[in-house]
């Protein structure tokens, strides 16, 4: 689903249904989990700091949290992309 | 021994108490023995949206408190027999009763119906709880509303705590054209974000406000879609597999999809 990610995309073109359920989906989240946006951010950063100790070139900032679902289960997803160290910075 | 079903919402004015006369006029209309229940002490509105209101002589905390008996309390709809109707109390507050005194009060109830259906009030508090006390299943109303669809989802997760089971759910008064605009959520739409079995779909219908007007359920008006629609979740309710109606913005395609699927009852 990725709605952290698609929160950060421009909602403009589309039909107000869509900004609707894009507000409700971290809505929910909130309330559900009391999870800030903010608190996400803060998040993705321990889990970067973390991380940092076993992998190298872990960065924050490319870390994509997303709420998962399937018929009985919610799943916190995080994508956390991989460097290898040898080839360096981009 | 009569299933209790509460229906809930959280947030006020999604069309709860409507719900609630018209699936137990359905039900009525379709052979059960029907008791309806108004959990909304302090204001009550049953009774109007039923069109009792003038047959009032004892309410629920009568019964609770000891003044009246339950028999003397139960008010006969007009036209069905097996539909009864317990009213709340006009002049008390939530307080009046506890949770232990409404499942006391089911359990009385429970050997002489097929049905209870309890309509809540709108809130997480007391008289939420209140409603949900003797509950064995839970429907809740929501409507393609930001804050009606927040509201939901608190209650479901209040419900599943309150160990009631994963409710079902309503969507009332979906507008075709404004969600084929994207301007509406869809149904769709609601159930991916609440994550809850869906039970019925009530389009928007000014037949709605006119029989509610005249105190009549807008299930007797078969040309209706929300009459329809509302036999629909009745039947869902009873076991039957009733397909859902396929809800399209183009005049006419309502009626005749409609009266397609109309024709597997009778």
């Amino acid at each position: 689903m990725g709605f952290f990610r698609e929160l950060l995309g421009g909602h403009r073109d589309r039909g107000s249904s869509q900004v609707a359920k894009q507000r409700l989906m971290m809505v929910l989240v909130g309330d559900r989990y009391r999870l800030t946006p903010d608190q996400v951010d803060q998040m993705k950063h321990e889990m970067a700091e973390l991380l940092s100790r076993y992998l190298p070139n872990i960065n924050a900032d490319q870390i994509e949290v997303s709420l998962l679902r399937d018929d009985e289960n919610e799943r916190l997803h995080a994508q956390i992309p991989l460097r290898r160290s040898q080839q360096g910075e981009r | 021994m009569a299933r209790v079903i509460t229906i809930t919402s959280g947030k006020g004015g999604v069309g709860k108490t409507t719900t609630t006369a018209n699936l137990g006029t359905a039900l009525a209309m379709r052979g059960s023995r029907v008791a309806v229940v108004d959990a909304d002490i302090g204001l009550r509105n049953l009774d109007v949206v039923m069109g009792l209101e003038n047959r009032i002589v004892y309410d629920l905390v009568d019964v609770v408190e000891g003044r009246a008996r339950l028999r003397q309390a139960l008010i006969k709809d007009k036209r069905l027999p097996e539909l009864c109707l317990l009213p709340a109390a006009q002049t008390r507050d939530k307080d009046a009763v506890s949770p232990e005194q409404m499942v006391e009060l089911l359990d009385q109830l429970r050997n002489d119906f097929d049905f209870i259906l309890i309509d809540s009030p709108a809130g997480i508090e007391g008289g939420f709880r209140n409603a949900i006390a003797g509950a064995d299943e839970v429907i809740i109303v929501t409507t393609p509303e930001v804050s009606a669809v927040r509201d939901a989802d608190r209650i479901v997760g209040l419900v599943e705590a309150a160990e009631k089971g994963t409710p079902r759910l309503v969507v009332n008064r979906i507008k075709p054209r404004l969600v084929s605009r994207g301007d509406m959520l869809s149904v769709d739409d609601v159930l991916e974000l609440l994550a809850i079995e869906l039970i019925g779909v009530v389009p928007d219908d000014e037949n709605i406000i006119t029989s509610t007007n005249r105190g009549e359920a807008v299930v007797y008006d078969q040309g209706s879609i929300a009459g329809k629609s509302f036999l629909h979740i009745a039947q869902r309710l009873n076991g039957e597999e009733v397909p859902f109606i396929i809800l399209s913005d183009q005049p006419g395609m309502f009626e005749r999809l409609f009266s397609m699927f109309g024709r597997r009852r009778s």
